[in-house]
């Protein structure tokens, strides 16, 4: 087990892969390497994004470095703002070093000046450290024509989107755009621009580095009701049981959520955690967040909680979203109050579903998950609200 | 490529969006946020196609190779009827005049609402234009015409979710903010979620009123207009029928703007000579829109001095009604009252400044005089075709051209070229002002001189002109695309090509008319005899002429 903890009741080991520093040595290599030799190693070495679309990252480094322009962006999404997800924090707090690294590696490879870091608007106490780590980085190198710009987020959810994020840099509303085109093509200011989260651009420099870099190492963030929350670094393949042996949980594990969005599932402890395994339709597993919740846990409520959080992060751009997560949630708030009927059970799901058809952006697509998989899972726990309210 | 559409295989151009190639074949998608001179937003998932089974907004999407494309199945119309039920709760068509939003329930097959309002808005009541958010349904047209289009950034969203509204700055009323009060929002509100604030109450007052003597006076773009509210196609010229609805209504005297027209060409073409033989301030802009002026005291005002000082037709007509044919007709000017039928919700603006108070009363846009008519149940279309009033209401084709981009620029060049030269124009047609093109320019001779003039129309174009206005003697602006033809008080229209027909039913009305140059007018003439002496005289200063303000935009 190659566990670690940042949080109550661990001491952090030094043995996390992802807090390896690189000392500008990846850096200097990726110069020796030249922009192909860089990209055709990542590509070697398998590096995905990590921020859970998992797209190849020499990929997107490529198609950015060839798309015809004069100027070109790289952008650090540090705007982590889905619950249960305290990663990008962590990597933060720890190993900035090696993620500014990593972000003039990408810098590097695509020929761009201009780096952003966008930082999410809780995490603004990291930001004098931050920017001072950055301008030191910068100092050290020599690439003097090069800046890193830290761009601190309002508070929008939704600007961990990428296209919105993108938006929020240029000085417009958070919302996400239509793709294609997309960034690494016409990002800010039309230009070719590389987005990569904290987690991926970490990895990025250590796996130019490190011969022994392990591709399949992840940090999964563990919360709820558990006695050891906390950022670990899990294999992929890793069973749920171990898992559920670090977090050690207070009583029976009832349910568990991966994010907000990865739908609210019954606790599998066979389960080996695999982007295919967990990725069963229409259940998306994010940045390997998980939410434990206990028997002492009605799902409705918990559902209900994350429709306000959805409710209140919708950008409001597209119809389906704007309009459909309020529904949801008055929805969920008339069962709550021992007034649903059976038929709002069936109103919940056609909004969901449909939300989840028509949607715009990520977000809007994945916030009908935890209805749909509760009403599937957990269909005793509705009925109990909808039996306490035919009492009364 | 190759594509199935609806089981047909055929070849398709992949560059085109999926909702272009359906309605090129004849398929009707429905579309609330798509804007054709606008890139597409795809926020309101009204035009929902299946590709390959995933459902997809056609206006953003391009084919794939080989892709099937579904428009009318019972995945695609269950997901448009939804999202039609969570936008709009109330399936209430309340604009007369607005079928848009109606022909989409018809499209999608909403009868009722599952879901109530969650909308509490208070609404922006403006002197011109105003807002009620509780009917928007946030497509955003208004939003982006404000801003694309015109130029203008008056209004924006604001607030995240549900909350997400449209509002001027800082939440303030529109009458608060640099709102060039153009109407364009207007016309591209599918809901009547934005309208002119109507003023057809206080004409119906002043028409039952035995003591007043109502007089009104018709924009030249109302003619090319009008007929549209009543079941006729595009650009049927219905000037006889206007003139006899509008007495049908109760106004005692019905007089043509145009007549106005032709004095602010003798007024403006004089100062356009004035300036250029005694070095004046050059360029010479225009002055007849009056969103453009407010555009112009927002956003340009130190070209203030650039500006005629000719006030707009309608108000130097409104001024003229109140003096020189109140002492003809021996009415006491107090109680005339003026209205004026305009296609545009900024005059309505302008009848409020204070240095313009006196002319014209009231002003009524072309959707208001719509449904005035119908309100008195006149049947417009088998009304006999009628003659203005001829106290002023004799007019030339120069001043009917003042309602197509150019056209003002157009006339006064007839009647500059006369006034400098003493010569007419061999041509009378200047064609390369003519048309849609957003920035056109010109030059010609005039007494020894070369003059270069341009025109622009739609704010958007206007601002880029203005980067470039001192290659120019003489420039004309108008605010709304095609010119007045398509201002903010026309009848609500969604394809380009009614611009075209309109502007061509305002050129035809020119080719037909005896008269064809302002100076040729003999109610000009006579006016100027009786009353005004000359152009640019010290009593046509004091009548026709005005002055502007700087306004701060915040």
């Amino acid at each position: 087990m190659n566990a670690c903890a940042e949080g109550q009741g661990w001491k952090r080991s030094g043995n996390m892969q992802i807090l390896r520093q690189t000392n500008m040595e990846a850096l200097e290599k990726a110069r020796t390497l030249g922009p192909d030799g860089v990209l055709e190693l990542l590509e070697k070495k398998g590096l995905e994004g990590r921020g859970g679309a998992a797209f190849s990252t020499a990929r997107k480094w490529r198609a950015s470095r060839d798309a015809p322009a004069d100027e070109r962006f790289v952008v650090c999404n540090a705007d982590e703002g889905e619950p249960g997800t305290f990663k990008d924090k962590f990597i933060i707090r720890h190993n900035a070093e090696t993620v500014v690294e990593g972000l003039l590696i990408a810098a590097y490879v695509v020929g761009a000046k201009r780096c952003f870091i966008y930082l999410c608007g809780e995490y603004d106490y990291l930001r004098p450290r931050l920017q001072q780590q950055a301008d030191d980085m910068l100092a050290r190198t020599k690439m003097e024509d090069v800046t890193i710009e830290i761009v601190r987020g309002a508070g929008a959810y939704v600007c961990g989107e990428a296209t919105a994020l993108l938006q929020s840099i240029q000085g417009f509303r958070g919302t996400p755009m239509q793709k294609p085109p997309h960034p690494t093509s016409c990002g800010l200011w039309g230009k070719p621009t590389v987005i990569n989260n904290v987690e991926t651009l970490t990895c990025a420099a250590q796996a130019v580095l490190f011969d022994d870099w392990n591709p399949a190492l992840r940090l999964f963030s563990l919360s709820g009701n558990i006695k050891n929350p906390g950022v670990y670094e899990f294999p992929l393949g890793v069973k749920m049981s171990t898992v559920i042996d670090v977090a050690q949980p207070k009583k029976k594990l009832k349910a568990m959520s991966f994010g907000c969005f990865g739908g609210i599932m019954p606790v599998d402890e066979n389960m080996a955690i695999t982007p295919e395994a967990i990725c069963v339709e229409k259940c998306h597993h994010g940045a390997y967040s998980i939410i434990f919740m206990d028997e002492t846990v009605n799902v409705v409520d918990i559902s209900y909680s994350i429709a306000k959080f959805y409710t209140y992060e919708s950008c409001g751009k597209c119809t389906p979203c704007r309009e459909g997560t309020i529904r949801i949630l008055n929805l969920l708030k008339k069962i709550l109050n021992g007034k649903g009927v059976k038929k709002d059970l069936q109103v919940l799901a056609e909004l969901a579903l449909h939300i989840q058809e028509t949607a715009l952006c990520g977000l809007g697509q994945t916030c009908g998950n935890h209805v749909l998989t509760s009403l599937q899972h957990f269909p005793a726990d509705y009925d109990h609200y909808l039996k306490k309210g035919a009492k009364s | 490529m190759k594509i199935t559409l609806n089981g047909k295989e055929m070849e398709a151009d992949g560059d085109k969006s999926l909702l272009d190639i359906c309605r090129e074949n004849g398929i009707n998608v429905p579309t609330l946020c798509y804007h054709a001179s606008l890139f597409p937003e795809a926020r309101c998932r009204v035009c929902l196609v299946e590709m390959d089974g995933k459902l997809v907004t056609s206006c953003s999407t391009k084919p794939r190779e080989g892709a099937s494309i579904i428009t009318n199945n019972e995945h695609v119309m269950k997901a448009r009827k939804l999202n039609m039920e969570l936008m709009l709760p109330e399936p209430a068509c309340k604009r007369e005049d607005d079928m848009e939003v109606c022909g989409i329930y018809e499209e999608v097959g909403m009868r009722t609402a599952r879901f109530a309002s969650i909308k509490e808005y208070k609404p922006d009541l403006g002197a011109a234009v105003i807002r009620d958010n509780n009917k928007c349904i946030n497509c955003g047209r208004c939003v982006r015409v404000c801003a694309d289009i015109q130029g203008v950034y008056a209004i924006d969203f604001a607030s995240r979710a549900h909350n997400e509204h449209v509002t001027p700055y800082f939440e303030k009323n529109l009458a608060d903010v640099a709102c060039i009060r153009c109407g364009q929002c207007i016309l591209n509100c599918p809901v009547g979620a934005i309208s002119e604030r109507s003023h057809i109450d206080e004409v119906v007052a002043a028409l039952d009123d035995k003591e007043k003597h109502v007089v009104v006076q018709v924009a030249p773009s109302i003619r090319a207009a009008l007929g549209e509210l009543f079941g006729m196609p595009a650009g049927t010229l219905v000037t006889g029928k206007t003139v006899a609805a509008l007495r049908k209504c109760g106004f005692d005297k019905v007089f043509d703007v145009d007549l106005g027209a032709d004095i602010t060409i003798m007024e403006e073409a004089s100062e356009l000579l004035n300036r250029i033989s005694n070095g004046g301030k050059l360029p010479m802009i225009t002055t007849c829109c009056p969103g453009w002026i407010l555009m112009m005291e927002f956003f340009y005002h130190d070209l203030i001095s650039n500006m005629s000082t000719c006030r707009s037709p309608h108000e130097m007509l409104g001024m003229l009604i109140k003096t020189y044919y109140a002492k003809k007709a021996g009415i006491d000017p107090k109680k005339i009252v003026v209205v004026s039928i305009m296609p545009c919700t900024a005059k309505k603006f302008e009848s409020t400044r204070p240095e313009l108070e006196t002319g014209v009363d009231y002003v009524l846009t072309t959707r208001e005089l719509g449904r005035l008519v119908k309100m008195r149940k006149v049947d417009f279309a088998s009304l006999p075709d009628e003659e203005f009033d001829p106290a002023l209401g004799i007019s030339t084709g120069a001043g009917v051209i003042f309602g197509a981009t150019g056209g003002v620029m157009e006339a006064a060049l007839r009647t500059a070229h006369f006034l400098a030269t003493g010569k007419e124009l061999e041509k009378l047609e200047v064609n390369e002002i003519r048309g849609m093109k957003g920035i056109k320019e010109g030059k010609m001779m005039l007494g020894g001189k070369e003059v270069r003039f341009a025109c622009a129309h739609g704010g958007a174009n206007a601002r880029r002109l203005m980067e470039q206005k001192d290659k120019y003697h003489f420039i004309e602006i108008m605010a709304c695309p095609g010119g007045c033809i398509g201002g903010g008080g026309q009848p609500i229209y969604r394809d380009p090509e009614v611009l075209r027909k309109r502007t061509e039913a305002i050129y035809s009305a020119d080719r037909a008319s005896k008269l064809r140059r302002s100076h040729e007018n003999p109610v000009v003439k006579q006016i100027y005899k009786e009353m005004l002496g000359a152009p640019l005289s010290e009593k046509a200063e004091e009548l026709l002429h005005t002055h502007y303000v700087k306004r701060d935009r915040f």
